[in-house]
């Protein structure tokens, strides 16, 4: 380090220092940008790991009910078909102790309300009926 | 996308497939294309294809990578709304056999949707049209040779680019053989692939996992999938439903079809195609559904068809989803830049740069135009992921939707309405487009294309009752023979 220190001067050492102090916890395994918030009950997971990892779902904040929904080496998972609730899901690495978790997220699942899926199914219906309506004349209007 | 960890089909098989089917398809197309001597013949098959030929390719071009690879994303993501919303794509070609009569009846000596766009609402028009038609086309061009790349990496492990470079490769020297005449002729084998192929899939998963095992998982793990008030999906629905209308209306694919089928053929050819269509999502979305009884992880949504293939049937599974994939490409991409080189050829080439080009210069400019087509998309679709477009298949194509969507109304009241006001046509498609992207954006993907359409039948029902612009529908069929621009039909010229 003070060849180094020597040779390239103090701010680059300190730099190399850093990153190497910072090392150990950028090999964890993290969420990477996370989504907060799901409209249709789905959307898709992405960390980034060294190797294998395990992924747990729960829906209490102290994780009781918490249990595994993927072990191994990808590194994403579609999640699909959850109805409204604060599901929390939480990662390690495979290799790691059972309780030495790396990162943990809370994604709130709020269907759009029937009503609004309702106004929306009932305007293309009116569209769809005009169309078959205008096909069904089948002869030019006027 | 993401691909597999470990590809599935062996390297040295993947190639000997992907060898076996390029040589098959190139030499059906020098063999098909042999009596094409002019610009009709390569452009429209000599306007004569019979009823067999015909249903098959309306059929087999309507099942692309997206059917057979969204399909199942749909069913994952959406559930059993979600499949059976999509396989309502179907109506799109349903409802056009009525299209495609009058279509043939108004201009029997038609090429392009182009052609019929100038010459009834103007350049104006004409030229919005062309923007929301070439958009779409060169966005489909551009996701279907992406899903090809990613689909032979992710199963084969063959290097991406390679993969989409064969892919796109093989389709561009058949098209340019063999015309539409080729098309057709290839869309016919796909076709068998493709049913048989799926039918097996969902047959074995069936066989394999079980429904009682396969509705048991889903309830526990991702029960709003099986709801049928799950809201949207029921959104979905018809948005859906208007896209595959949208898709289909206002698309070269289908209207050089309409002009190229034999007098009578088309209406029966379009029933025939949607009706045979129809149940293919439902086949094909509906192993997706078995994913969380098989216990698979799927790392991006629009992999999951081929990867519950996989594990259902391993190697089997693998190259018979790698040969129906490459069919349902294949099917796609070559109607798709026969259909787009059509209508640069007679809109931009004829229509803008030489009026006067005789018939043997257009089918020079048609088969160059072939080659540019697929060297941009070969270009574009190089650089996925590092270009800031829309992320994945399914997020381009409903993209789209609002595009697309948002032409159904000028091209029906064009059709049909005599007084349909030129300027609303145009407006029509900028607002619909305009507003049906803004809810894409604010509300969800699964309203784009319903939202396009609603905005545009409101405008063009308004506008039309308010100043409505009377039109002689003989113009059409007198006009369509050597109009161009500004010639053609000047009252409505804007």
């Amino acid at each position: 380090m003070l060849r180094l220190a020597a040779s390239f001067g103090r701010l680059p050492v300190l730099a190399l220092a850093l990153v190497l102090l910072a090392a150990p916890a950028l090999a964890e395994p993290r969420f990477d940008d996370p989504p907060e918030h799901s409209a249709d009950g789905g959307f898709t997971l992405h960390w980034e790991a060294p190797g294998a990892v395990v992924l747990e779902r729960a829906s209490g904040p102290d994780f009781d009910d918490a249990g595994v929904i993927y072990e191994g080496g990808d590194t994403s998972r579609v999640i699909s078909g959850l109805p409204d609730g604060e599901y929390r899901f939480r990662l390690r690495a495979a290799d790691a102790d059972e309780d030495a978790w790396s990162d943990r997220i809370t994604v709130v699942v709020e269907h759009h309300g029937l009503a609004r899926a309702f106004g929306f199914f009932a305007v293309g219906g009116a569209v769809f009926l005009v169309l078959i309506v205008v096909l069904l004349r089948g002869r030019p209007r006027g | 996308m993401t691909a597999l960890e470990d590809p599935i089909l062996p390297t040295s098989l993947a190639w000997g497939l992907l060898a076996a089917f390029s040589v098959l398809w190139v030499a059906l197309g020098a063999w098909l294309g042999r009596r094409n001597y002019t610009a009709a013949d390569h452009m429209l098959a000599g306007r004569n294809v019979g009823l067999a030929l015909a249903s098959a390719t309306a059929m087999a071009t309507w099942v692309t990578a997206n059917t057979t690879m969204t399909a199942p994303q749909l069913a994952l993501e959406l559930g059993v709304w979600g499949m059976l919303g999509y396989s309502l794509g179907a109506l799109g070609l349903i409802l056009f056999a009525p299209l495609a009569r009058r279509i043939r009846e108004l201009m029997p000596h038609g090429f392009t949707s182009g052609d019929f766009i100038r010459l009834r609402y103007g350049t104006f028009t004409w030229r919005v049209f062309l923007g929301v038609s070439l958009i779409y086309a060169f966005g489909w061009l551009i996701s279907m040779a992406m899903a090809g790349g990613v689909l032979i990496n992710a199963l084969a492990g063959i290097d991406y680019r390679v993969g989409m470079t064969v892919i796109l490769t093989v389709c561009v020297i058949y098209t340019l053989l063999g015309g539409l005449r080729a098309v057709i002729g290839t869309d016919f084998i796909q076709t068998v692939i493709i049913i048989a192929g799926a039918a097996f899939l969902a047959w074995m998963t069936i066989d394999r996992v079980g429904f009682e095992a396969i509705h048991f998982d889903l309830m526990e793990e991702r029960p709003e999938l099986l709801s049928l008030l799950f809201p949207a999906a029921i959104m979905f629905l018809f948005n859906n439903l208007l896209f595959g209308v949208g898709e289909i209306f206002h698309s070269n694919v289908w209207w050089s079809r309409a002009f190229a089928f034999g007098r009578n053929v088309g209406f029966r050819a379009y029933l025939l195609g949607g009706l045979l269509w129809l149940p293919i999502p439902i086949v094909a979305g509906f192993v997706a559904l078995a994913t969380p009884a098989l216990g698979i992880n799927v790392p991006a949504a629009d992999m999951v068809g081929p990867l519950v293939a996989a594990e259902v049937l391993g190697l089997t599974g693998a190259i018979v989803v790698f040969i129906v994939v490459f069919a349902a490409l294949a099917s796609s991409l070559d109607s798709l830049l026969a259909a787009t080189s059509d209508l640069v050829t007679r809109d931009i080439y004829r229509g803008h740069i030489r009026p006067q080009a005789s018939e043997q210069a257009q089918l020079r400019a048609t088969k160059i135009i072939v080659v540019l087509l697929g060297l941009l998309t070969w270009l574009a679709a190089s650089y996925r992921g590092e270009v800031p477009v829309v992320g994945s298949l399914a997020a381009l194509l409903y993209f789209t939707g609002a595009f697309v969507a948002s032409a159904i109304w000028p091209i029906v009241a064009g059709l049909y309405w005599r007084r349909a006001n030129p300027q609303a046509a145009a407006w029509a498609m900028l607002l619909g487009s305009g507003l049906g992207l803004a809810s894409y954006f604010m509300i969800g993907w699964y309203v784009a294309a319903l939202v396009g359409a609603a905005v545009s039948l409101v405008v063009m029902v308004a506008g039309t009752w308010l100043f409505p612009r009377p039109f002689d529908w003989d113009r059409l069929a007198h006009d369509d023979r050597d109009a161009s621009p500004g010639r053609g039909n000047p009252e409505v010229a804007t």
